[in-house]
């Protein structure tokens, strides 16, 4: 009933968070094999110590949907992905503590001065986020129009695409760099360990117990 | 080949069932429809479309965004298309049945429509096949249900098939037994649905431990009960903690070898449950096989359950071929009902010709009739 040797897919975000979330993968015991560390490899899945394990490197809005449809097991994902999508698949067990942001409503600072949010009935906002900004917009009794970008929100008030962005802040350079300031703050982000629901159901030993390494891992850090 | 063009195309989450797939589900629904019956439940069928507030009177309201809508040329009245079959055959239950005896014994298989599919599920039309029982509170019918439907899965061959319990109502109770206001309640559920212990922790604030170790109460069933037994429960949580863990060790019992969880903190799309409940899922398959529990209609109280055929025709090893014979255009009647009468399914040739065996398998025929022999087909 074990069944310790059934496949464990592990899905990890690309990009700035990997590196603490590899500390906290080895701390619990997972030792990617060397392809990994390797830049110039094409390889997207890969082998680790533990013979029944691998570990898939996605883009971090994909973690999310590979953890929901049951592709990976476990995963991590900030609660801005989480949060967008509202998988109802996927459980965020323990929160990691790594990858801190905000996600912000952030505008022009002159636009700052002469604004007065009471009289909004529509805005216009440039983001990743087009979810969560019109729930968020939408609770207050404005409609937000978003338009999606995958990168560099900050230009898009600049060049006229809009006035708004929504976007994660961690130190506010970024913001700062653009003429822009944050009007308001949605949600504070962190990295979530997640567990897709069918595997914590049907394999709820072994989930509980990565969920207890990772646990340690992540008390230890 | 001919273009199929647009005229193929069918508004998105509906989709044509072809063979073998339309019948592989047709059997599978026949089947656990004859264990239902086995068991003393009677088959009900409710129609397709019901007045709106009739679909949508008492607990029904929770289905009230997934439900496709009409208007009714004769009554001028809005009509609903059913997007679940349990309430209506609960309504039956409540009207036309109310003179039967309790406890009453019902099931029902059919297609319900659904305004937009799930992430899980995108399909908008699927079928259902269930069983509810109505009119007793008594823990053994919540018992009857649940093995009853772990031993159809099984019958079928449904491997590796877990059941979840949980009671809805625990969560709240406790909520309101530590003061939480309305909206904390509600953002401190809704944590518990999604397991996220941060959003516990803001939603909860200083109540969040006892929520937390709630949440932490979830795994296998009797060590999940086990922890549930050390919480500081007040007293209608306690009574609800307690019947789990009564009904655990009941299945157990009756089922030593069932895969039996608990998640007691549960909560999500038990809209309309009012006690212990429960999710049938299968190692490896994606989605729920079925769900049900306890819910009250009409001032009764009821338990059931409902079984998705899509996702237990995923967990099940691909349909088998049935074996289909080629009789050639000479063959007599009696002999083509002869072998029908053994389990074949026969497909007559209308012209004789040169090679039967390649007919054969050109009209997807595993075997044909040579010289009154059965032969094997083949691959070309």
């Amino acid at each position: 009933m074990t069944a310790r040797n059934e496949p464990l897919v592990i899905a990890l975000p690309k990009g700035r968070i990997l590196k603490e979330v590899m500390g906290l993968m080895r701390h619990a015991g997972i030792e990617p094999e060397a392809a990994f560390d390797d830049p110039g490899s094409r390889q997207l899945r890969f082998a680790t110590n533990l013979p029944h394990v691998s570990i898939v490197r996605v883009r971090s809005f994909d973690v999310a949907t590979f953890v929901a449809f049951g592709a990976a097991q476990l995963g991590v994902a900030g609660n801005d992905v989480l949060m967008e999508f509202d998988f109802s698949e996927i459980y965020a067990p323990l929160d990691l503590g790594i990858g801190r942001c905000r996600l912000v409503v952030a505008e022009p600072a002159e636009l700052r001065r002469s604004d007065n949010p009471v009289r909004w009935s529509h805005v216009r906002v440039a983001t990743k986020y087009p979810g969560i900004t019109q729930r968020h917009f939408a609770a207050r009794g404005v409609q937000a129009e978003c338009i999606k970008l995958n990168g560099a929100m900050e230009l898009a008030p600049q060049l006229g695409l809009c006035r708004r962005i929504v976007d994660l802040v961690s130190t506010g350079e970024t913001l700062k760099a653009n003429g822009l300031v944050e009007v308001e703050t949605i949600a504070e982000i962190t990295s979530r360990l997640v567990v897709n629901r069918a595997a914590l159901k049907t394999r709820p030993v072994e989930m509980n117990d990565w969920i207890g390494r990772f646990r340690e891992a992540a008390n230890a850090a | 080949m001919k273009k199929v063009g647009a005229s193929g195309l069918l508004p998105a989450g509906l989709r044509d069932g072809l063979p073998p797939e339309a019948e592989w589900e047709a059997h599978v629904i026949e089947r656990l429809m004859a264990g239902f019956a086995g068991h003393g439940y009677r088959r009900v069928k409710p129609p397709l479309i019901e007045f709106e507030d009739t679909l949508l009177a008492g607990p029904g309201q929770s289905l009230a965004p997934h439900m496709f809508r009409l208007m009714d040329p004769i009554s001028q009245r809005m009509l609903g298309v059913r997007p679940d079959m349990t309430l209506q055959v609960a309504r039956i239950a409540e009207t036309r049945l109310r003179d039967v005896a309790r406890p009453l014994r019902l099931s029902y298989a059919g297609q319900v429509l659904r305004v937009r599919g799930s992430q899980l599920r995108p399909e908008r039309q699927f079928a259902q096949a269930g069983a509810e029982i109505i009119g007793t509170e008594a823990l053994g019918a919540d018992l009857e249900v649940i093995l009853m439907a772990a031993e159809a899965l099984a019958e079928l061959g449904v491997r590796h098939v877990s059941v979840d319990l949980t009671q809805p109502l625990l969560a709240p109770a406790l909520c309101q037994g530590l003061g939480l206001d309305e909206e904390r309640a509600r953002d401190a559920r809704r944590a518990l649905d999604q397991k996220d212990v941060a959003a516990l922790r803001q939603a909860a604030g200083p109540a969040a431990s006892t929520l937390e170790a709630l949440m932490a109460a979830a795994g296998p069933a009797e060590q999940a009960v086990a922890q549930l037994a050390r919480l500081p429960l007040p007293p209608p949580a306690a009574d609800m903690a307690a019947e789990l863990s009564d009904l655990v060790g009941r299945l157990r019992r009756a089922a030593p070898d069932l895969m039996l969880t608990a998640d007691p903190g549960e909560f999500r799309g038990l809209e309309y449950q009012t006690g212990i409940s429960f999710t049938f899922f299968a190692r490896g398959v994606r989605g729920e096989l079925g769900r049900g529990g306890r819910y009250l209609s009409g001032g009764e109280s009821c338990t059931g359950i409902t079984l998705y055929l899509d996702s237990i025709l995923r967990a099940l090893p691909p349909a088998d071929g049935m074996r289909r014979i080629y009789l050639p255009p000479d063959c007599p009647l009696a002999k083509a009902r002869r072998l029908r009468a053994e389990g074949w399914c026969t497909v007559q040739g209308f012209e004789n010709v040169g090679d039967p065996a390649g007919e054969a398998r050109r009209l997807g025929c595993t075997h044909h009739l040579a010289d009154g022999e059965i032969r094997e087909v083949g691959l070309a």
